[in-house]
């Protein structure tokens, strides 16, 4: 006859090892990364970048989040972190206050915190891995703007909304920059599109039949990149007028490869995952510790730290020769 | 003459502007820009002939946006999975007419105040969207934009296809019985009923006919470009309500008709380009559509009364 002891150990044994703290088993790092949903591409293509410094690193990289973006459900994961004894959090938070205490609770316990893509608050993360800066946004538009326009002619923004808070900052700084590096480069208007595509075509279409000198349409909110190359298409003026602005690679391929919209901006998100994960491991090992003025991410290089932003640096370029490479 | 006051005078304005446009910025009346604009505002157009039947009938719909951002995201999905444009369009003016019927039988069923359920809905539906769509664009097959015939076809099919609705509403409203009932509702429910009108079957297929309009008209709009956002829509009842007020329908229900949306449409739809073509900055333009919905509203006020 079986002895019952046997199963039972298994089970015990099994429960046993599910419940040991996760570095208890080896000495590899735990890092977590917590994405602002799960099944959003933009994050799944951070996770890439994740992976791969997570294999160069030999660290263990947990990644989960909600479904949706629901910040009560990524104050639960913290807890559920913190209670199997991660070494490191890295959050994209859904909201900046509502995940500051699950956060402050894991630093208590010796968890290191950091937050990328979207900040929780000050004291309750190491760093914040920023994936772009108003200025570098702004600039990096602008000098894209000026090596397709050679420098000079007229161009036309089209904004979210006039008071949206990052385009208003971005414009501030184009307003100062433009005069002095392009003097020969007018901005004839900003018009808003309130985040529709369809209001961008429209506004685009009424901008370059009012403006018929104008080489170049520059979006600075997602919805607009796309709905200006629409118009620059219906109005038969490929290639006379550049679109450029920020935007999702597949929200805008077909106008790259079309050769409407010359190149869309945003950061490279591979690269966002890929930083955070080596600044994550170098928090653990106290390699990277506050006041810190730089940070060298393997591959990648060395990276600014401007107070306890860790910068991605410049915008990323999505062109005709790399967009098919980004699936989000 | 006097009943055709308010189509009149914003028909007036209307011309005013164009004419200021000619003298001004000649530039505002070239062919293929404006065929694009024209063609642009052709859903808004069939989704403002349901919204005066609305207030007609003394209700009002603030959900349409949402309404017309899930038809499209329904009819976008299924043209992305290969169904061809002659199911797509039924389909989406099936799900239209669902949704006009949830807010009719709330609103004519249990005789709540439409402006509370319709708001309700509105958020229910765009938050719903929202959490299913996660705000990604539904890229089309090739086939979808324009019919897969060429852009002048297409755009003018699209403004033939709204501007023959507009009439075909224009005389039914008149003309036929259902017509009238709406207005005889919309006036006085309780004198309707006593005349032999089911006021709350009137009310209820009002917002279907809303629904299935919305429909329509968001398969009108996936039809002008390769892709569809989610958020397409959003605002749309704002500016469809602006255009049926300022074109003269009264907000107290009983009275209007869709002449007066369609100029009063125009007028608003016209606001922006010009400013763009003035190079007058844009901060102007909310400030100016809002300063003409007020001049229609004291119009009213104003105007004689008949008792």
């Amino acid at each position: 006859m079986k002895s019952p002891a046997l199963p039972l150990c298994i089970v015990l044994g099994l429960l046993a090892a599910g419940l040991a703290p996760v570095h208890a088993a080896d000495a590899k790092l735990v890092i977590t990364m917590m994405p602002k949903a799960k099944g959003n591409a933009y994050f799944i293509s951070c996770k890439a970048g994740a992976d791969k410094a997570a294999k160069e690193l030999g660290v263990e990289l947990l990644f989960d989040g909600p479904t949706d973006s629901n910040a009560a459900k990524q104050n639960e994961i913290v807890e559920n972190w913190i209670t199997l004894g991660v070494d490191v959090i890295t959050v994209a938070a859904e909201n900046k206050e509502g995940i500051s205490t699950a956060l402050r609770k894991a630093q208590k316990q010796g968890i290191k915190v950091l937050t990328y893509d979207a900040d929780a608050l000050a004291d309750a993360r190491s760093f914040f891995v920023n994936q772009a800066t108003p200025q570098g946004i702004a600039y990096g538009l602008l000098d894209e703007a000026a090596r397709l326009m050679g420098g000079e002619g007229e161009f036309a923004i089209i904004t979210a909304t006039l008071t949206a808070g990052n385009q208003r900052e971005w414009l501030k700084y184009m307003d100062t920059y433009l005069p002095q590096k392009y003097p020969k480069m007018k901005l004839v208007a900003v018009r808003p599109s309130d985040d529709l595509k369809d209001k961008a075509q429209s506004e685009a279409t009424a901008l370059m039949s009012a403006n018929p000198n104008l080489k170049l349409l520059m979006a600075i909110c997602t919805p607009g990149t796309p709905g200006a190359a629409e118009a620059v298409k219906q109005a038969g003026k490929t290639g006379k007028v550049n679109v450029i602005g920020l935007g999702l690679p597949n929200e805008n391929k077909r106008y790259v490869h079309e050769g409407v919209t010359e190149s869309v901006m945003l950061w490279n998100t591979e690269d966002l995952g890929y930083l955070t994960v080596y600044a994550a491991a170098a928090l653990a090992k106290d390699e990277l510790k506050a006041g810190a003025t730089s940070f060298k991410a393997g591959k990648l290089g060395a990276f600014e730290i401007k107070g306890d932003n860790i910068l991605l640096g410049k915008p990323y370029i999505f062109n005709r020769a790399n967009i098919d490479r980004f699936d989000f | 003459m006097n009943r055709y006051f308010r189509e009149i005078s914003v028909t007036i304005a209307l011309g005013l502007v164009l004419l200021a446009m000619a003298v001004l910025a000649p530039g505002f009346f070239q062919p293929q820009p404006l065929l694009s604009l024209v063609t642009r505002e052709a859903p808004t157009l069939v989704v403002a002939c349901g919204m005066v039947l609305v207030i007609i009938s003394r209700q009002i719909d603030i959900s349409v946006g949402s309404q017309f951002s899930v038809c499209s995201i329904c009819a976008g999905l299924l043209a992305a999975r290969g169904w061809p444009l002659m199911l797509v369009v039924p389909a989406s003016v099936a799900v239209g007419a669902l949704l006009g019927a949830g807010n009719g039988l709330l609103v004519a069923g249990l005789g709540l105040p439409s402006i509370v359920v319709t708001l309700a809905t509105m958020v229910i539906l765009r938050q719903g969207l929202n959490l299913v769509q996660q705000g990604a664009f539904v890229n089309l097959p090739d086939n979808v934009q324009w019919f897969g015939l060429s852009q002048a076809v297409g755009q003018w099919t699209l403004v033939a296809a709204a501007l023959v609705l507009l009439v075909a509403f224009g005389l039914a409203m008149r003309r036929i019985a259902a017509g009238r009932w709406v207005y005889a509702v919309g006036a006085d429910a309780e004198a309707a009923r006593l005349a032999g009108i089911r006021p709350q079957l009137v009310t209820f297929l009002v917002f279907v006919l809303m629904g299935i309009l919305a429909g329509l008209a968001a398969t009108m709009n996936i039809v002008q470009s390769p892709q569809v956002q989610p958020m397409a829509g959003a605002g749309l009842e704002l500016k469809v309500i602006a255009a049926v007020v300022v074109g003269g329908v009264a907000i107290s229900g009983g009275g209007g008709n869709v002449w007066g949306a369609f100029a009063g449409l125009l007028l608003l739809a016209c606001v922006s380009p010009a400013l763009t073509h003035l190079h007058i900055e844009a901060y102007w333009e909310k400030a100016i559509q809002g300063a003409i919905i007020l001049l229609a509203v004291v119009a009213d006020g104003l105007r004689p009364r008949k008792n």
